[in-house]
Formats: structure tokens, sequence, C-alpha cells
């Protein structure tokens, strides 16, 4: 094998590197008939994972309560959990899998903003529901059809939030730091106005994520001397980003989004380096007896909004398929149905799916609330009536600051 | 301007140094096995884990917890490449390296799906201080990287000693060489190539808890940086130690200065120009001819 001259072993060598790059873990099975088959795409591995293995718990929940209650038209659900890798790619192999071949009538999950515009066509295409906590805005711009509904708040709300809170906290001017995503260049946008609006200044840079430094970024961002920097990032480039912060030795404020700056964030790294640093969180529905169920069957002390979102992802799927008493049971019912069993003014209103689901199977007429919040949607899709929680890191744990 | 220029060249230099060492050992393994072993992306990790868990939980210092990430990261690399690399090289055809190096990929994704199923999916920090940047004139230096840089080029030269004055060394350039020479001279392949892959593998596992004690270590810290290894490495020579180094270093440095004149989102598609201008220019790599493991 000496014998294989260098270039020869070079193309090799590249083209090994990118199978590497491109290949999938994902298991595939097929099955047929019986249960309806509700998708979940989800990260559960890569930058992007910190809250894939509650969301998955949360859908086996949510799985459990509505066959125990009876089930769906009389069939059972049943979640097909699909890994998207933190990766779109390997999301659009999943989405195909899942339409496909596991016919699911929706998919749920759908976490970062550039596996969910990646999915989004086949979904409509393919006539299933996407359930998204994805934030970009672009997603429900798309001409989807009425077959997506976004639980999670948009990045433009997000953004101006932040926005508003870096100016409450009197900053004057803001640099933002993030790395190369679909609601990137928004967020610049969008805090820059604000800041521009408030007589301070504000601009920003994205990054290349997966690197192993940021010096010479972060040395960008302190040459226009700002007092506030936004950090647009997911945890892995995030706190890397934060490390380099600290060795240059920035003392401004630091403000983040809940997929940057959240446990995860602050378990590793260094508490001198996260001190301070605020947290900006779409808050679950936390003083509803939905998400107090939830997390006692959950088993823990508290849980994540996102996590939250994707148990009523299940829920919603299967509420509206029973809501659609005859007729076949695909995305497009799911689709039409789906208002009618969450804000419908005149339904009772309950937080609790085993109740929803038997109020719906009898006919009646049901306003469910979740956990994740009281799940209204505007035409486009988008939820309404999101609240959001500010949390600052304190001694290398996050407190809550502030809600609203 | 020229603050700029250095300070990038200065930030260049520090992100080299954490790659030039797992260059080296992709290096060495190629040099003396005639492969790319991709895994050892994932012993890169497998070096950053054990150091983390020499440093948190036996609370070891910095010298202890690398020659552990070096014995384990090493070990590993040996144990792994015997169940799943030396069989396909037994019965060696022309497209032998290519399947060498394609298992190589599986068996580092296979690695780092134990790591993810052993340690999940969080990113863990060593539990070191973490120190502020010293300042010369307005030029920003991290201490920790510092170090970095200088056990990268002191286990090069150790290295470069390794190969030159002792018996072992030469022995594995023979077998670099021509292996069915060196057999006929006595030589031994299989336990030189166990070698070359327990320094090799150790080398990166070094590399990987020094990147971790910088950043933190998770399952994809190593799979993560394997192509700007891998383009190090080439950049190189491939068979060069010296070139190892120094690509990794001018991978680092191209990588920041890039971004003087493009956006930072661009910064990876400057070091890939680089591999291009650089075959372009020199087939064998920059340092191609220089002395290394080959002559």
């Amino acid at each position: 094998m000496a014998n294989m001259d260098r270039r020869g072993f070079l193309r090799t060598g590249l083209g090994a590197g990118g199978l590497m790059l491109s290949s999938s873990l994902s298991p595939s099975w097929a099955q047929s008939g019986g249960p309806i088959r509700i998708g979940l795409i989800i990260p559960l591995t890569g930058g992007t994972s910190q809250f894939g293995a509650t969301m998955g718990q949360a859908a086996k929940i949510a799985e459990t309560e509505i066959n125990s209650a009876g089930g769906v038209r009389g069939r059972p659900i049943e979640i097909v959990i699909e890994d998207d890798q933190s990766n779109p790619e390997a999301a659009v192999r999943a989405a195909h899998k899942l339409i496909d071949v596991d016919k699911v009538v929706a998919i749920g999950g759908s976490y970062a903003s550039a596996v969910t515009s990646a999915i989004a066509p086949l979904c409509w295409e393919g006539k299933t529901v996407l359930l998204t906590a994805s934030g970009a805005d672009s997603i429900t711009k798309l001409p989807h059809q009425g077959y997506i509904f976004r639980t999670s708040p948009t990045v433009t709300l997000q953004g101006t939030r932040v926005g508003n809170f870096a100016v409450e906290l009197g900053a004057k001017k803001m640099f933002f730091l993030g790395p190369q995503t679909p609601f990137a260049q928004t967020y610049i946008e969008i805090i820059s106005g604000i800041f521009k609006a408030a007589g301070g200044t504000g601009s920003g840079l994205v990054y290349e994520d997966k690197k192993s430094s940021y010096r010479s970024e972060v040395d960008q961002a302190l040459k226009e001397l700002p007092d506030v920097i936004v950090l647009g990032g997911y945890v892995p480039d995030t706190s890397v980003v934060l490390k380099d912060l600290y060795r240059a030795g920035f003392t401004g404020k630091k403000v983040g989004f809940s997929f940057g700056i959240n446990d995860a964030l602050t378990k590793a790294v260094p508490a001198e380096v996260s001190e301070g640093a605020y947290s900006l969180i779409p808050s679950a529905s936390e003083n509803s007896d939905a998400y107090k169920r939830l997390i006692a069957k959950m088993k823990r002390p508290s849980l994540d909004g996102y996590s939250c979102q994707v148990y009523d992802h299940v829920v919603l799927a299967s509420l509206a398929l029973a809501r659609a008493a005859s007729g076949p049971t695909n995305g497009t019912a799911v689709r039409d149905n789906l208002r009618a069993i969450s804000e419908d003014g005149e339904g009772k209103r309950t937080d609790d799916a085993t109740e929803a689901l038997k109020l719906v199977t009898s006919g009646g007429r049901v306003n469910y609330d979740g956990p994740s919040g009281p799940l209204e949607f505007a035409d486009n899709g988008d939820v309404k009536g999101v609240f959001f929680r500010y949390e600052q890191v304190q001694d290398g744990k996050l407190v809550v600051r502030k809600i609203g | 301007m020229l603050t700029d220029l250095l300070q990038y060249l200065v930030n260049g230099l520090i992100v080299g140094a954490l790659i030039a060492l797992p260059a080296l050992g992709l290096t060495l393994i190629f040099s003396v096995l005639g492969f790319v072993n991709f895994s050892i992306a994932a012993l890169l990790t497998a070096g950053a884990y054990a150091g983390w868990l020499a440093n948190t939980t036996l609370r070891l210092p910095l010298v202890p917890v690398l020659l552990i990430a070096f014995v384990v990261a090493g070990a590993l690399g040996v144990l792994t490449d015997r169940i799943a690399l030396a069989p396909i090289r037994r019965k060696p055809t022309a497209q032998t390296p290519l399947m060498v190096a394609v298992v190589s990929i599986a068996l580092s994704m296979a690695l780092e799906s134990a790591y993810r199923f052993s340690f999940g999916s969080g990113l863990n920090s060593f539990d070191m201080p973490i120190a502020r940047d010293m300042k010369f004139g307005s030029i920003r230096v991290g201490l920790q990287q510092l170090h970095n840089l200088e056990i990268a080029i002191g286990l090069a030269v150790i290295l470069a000693l390794f190969f030159s004055l002792t018996r072992l060394g030469k022995a594995m350039r023979a077998v670099a060489d021509n292996v069915d020479l060196a057999r006929l001279k006595g030589i031994e392949p299989v336990r030189l190539a166990n070698l070359a892959t327990f320094i090799g593998m150790g080398l990166a596992g070094v590399g990987g808890a020094l990147l971790a004690i910088d950043t933190s270590v998770d399952p994809s810290t190593g799979s993560r940086l394997i192509l700007l290894i891998f383009a190090g490495s080439v950049v190189g020579g491939l068979t060069s130690l010296p070139g190892a180094v120094a690509g990794a270093l001018l991978m680092g440095v191209i990588g920041e200065l890039g971004l003087l004149v493009l956006p930072p989102v661009y910064q990876s598609l400057t070091a890939f120009v680089a591999i291009l201008i650089t075959l372009l220019a020199r087939p064998g790599g920059i340092f191609s001819g220089a002395s290394g493991v080959r002559k």
C-alpha cells in the first residue's frame, strides 16, 4: 500500500473526509398499519442537543397520556423519534423517512432554525403538519399552505426583547457576536435599530461555528469599545466566545439567548467566565397545572420551554386528528382541525390533555392550553402570547431577574 | 493596522498550536503505515476525556494530566487499530489505503457514539484556573496558549531526535521507506506499526487535552477539527514531522489573517484555498524533501 501516490491518496483522503461529514447514524425501521404515527425530529446529538433528550421524554409522556385515554379514533398513537444531529442534511433524510416510510401525520420538535428551514418544504409538499420550536422569522413566511405551526417566539420578538432589555440595563454601545444561522443578520439589524432609536450605537459580526478559538473575532468586537455584547450562539461556540472575552479582559455586560446561555453553558465554563451574563428565556407556562403535572411525571424540578413545546406538539396533533372524527387520518386533517381544539373561544378551557381528548372524542368543544402556553396561532402559524424570563448567572448558576 | 496584523498573527499561531500535535500524530501514522487514520479525531477526544477525568476526579495538575491523556489515547488507538483496521491491512491491494481510511472514519464515529453514551452530549470543563491575557504593548497573548505552542514545538523536536538518533526511530523510517526490505533486515513491521500508532494517537490525545483545557470537551471535540488537522498535515507534506507543525501553524495563521479581508464566516474557506494553492504549486506539500521521517 505504500505505492499509492500522494495525489491519489489526497483525493481519496479528501473524499473520505467528506463522507465523514455527511454520514448518518439514524436508525431506520419500517412498520405497517395499526397506530397513527407522529414523527419527531429532535437534536439528540451535536451543537444544539442540550434539550434533545428532555424533548424526547416529554413527547413520550404525551404519547402515554393520549394512549391511556383511549388513543385517537380508536387507534393508538406512536411517536417515531429521529435525531437531526443538529444538521439540516441529516434532518432532511429523517423527514423523508418519516413522511415516505412511516407515513406520519405530523412532525414535531424541529428545533434549530436551519433544520426547520430545510425540512419545511418536504412537510408541506408531503401534506404533513410541521410543529416547530424554531425562531427564524423566515420559516412562517414560506408558502406553507397552513401546514406550519410555530410554538416558539420568533427571532424578531426575541431580538426586540433582548435589545430593549440591554437598553434598560443602561448600555449605549452594543456589539453582536453570533454564528452563521438563518437569524444572525436579523438579530444584528433589530438590536442595532433599537440602540440607535435609544440614542446609542450597534453593530455586530457573524462568525463561523465549530472553531476552537474566537480571539480575533473578540478583538474585532472590542475595537468598537462596546459596553454590552449580545451573544447569539448555541452553547459550544458561546462557551468559547465567553472564555475569549474573559481572557481579553472584557468587563462590560453580556446578554444572550436561552439556546446559548443556559445550565449546560454554566456547567461548561468556569464560574468567573459566565458571571453576570444575562439570558432571555422563552418561558413555559410555569404556573399552569399542565406544567406542574408534566414536570412531576418527568421527575424533574423544572423543565425548559422547548421540551414543553414538544409535549404540546404531540398533544395538538392528536387532538386535531381526534376532532376530525371521520375522513382520512392525515396531515391535512391535522392542519384543518388544529386551531379548533387550541383556540376555540367557546370551547371548554382545559390544560389537561387526557380531559381534552375525552371531550373531543365525545364530540365536545375544547380550548386546550398546554404546559408551553395558551397555544393560539396567528394566520401565518406563529404562536401568540409568549412569556419570557430574564435570568442572570450568579456564582455559576442562573437566577431569575425578571419575568415579562 | 500593523497592530491588527501582529495580533492576528499571534492569534493564528495560537490556533495553529492547538492543531499541531494531532497533525503531527496523523503525519507520523501516515509515514509509517501508509494511510490516513481519521480515527485520530475520536482519539483526540479520548485524550481530552482522559485528561478531564484525571483533572476533575483525581485533582491532578497539568503535566500528569497530559501524560495520562497520552497513554490513554495511545493505548486506545493501538487497541482499536488492532481490532478494526489491522485485519484490513493484512491483505493489501491497491485500494487498501482508501478502505482503511474509510473504516477509520467509521471507527471514529463508533468511538464518538461511545463517548456520547458514556458521558452524554454536554460540554465538560477542566478544573483549571482561567487567566486573563498578558499584554506586550498592544498585543495580547494568553499564557496557557503560549504553553500549548511550547509543548507542541517541544514534542516535535523530541520526535525528530527520536527518528534520527535511536535504532527504533531509524527502524520506523526503514519500514516507512520499504516494508519488505525492512522485514528482510529483521525488522518486525507489526510491532513498529503499533508503536507509531501509539505515539501518533498519544500526541493527538495530548493535543485534545490541551484543547479541552482551553475550551471544553464534548463527544464531537475531535471531529469538529479533523479537516483542519488533515489540512495542516497535507500542507506540511504528509510525511514530514516539522512540516506537520509548520502546516498546522500556517493553517491557523492563514485562517486568522483572512479575517482582515474576509467576513469571519468564510474563515475555513481561506484554509482550504491555502491547501489548493500549496498543492498546485508544490504537489508534495511545502516541506516535501525536508528532513522528516521519510528522506
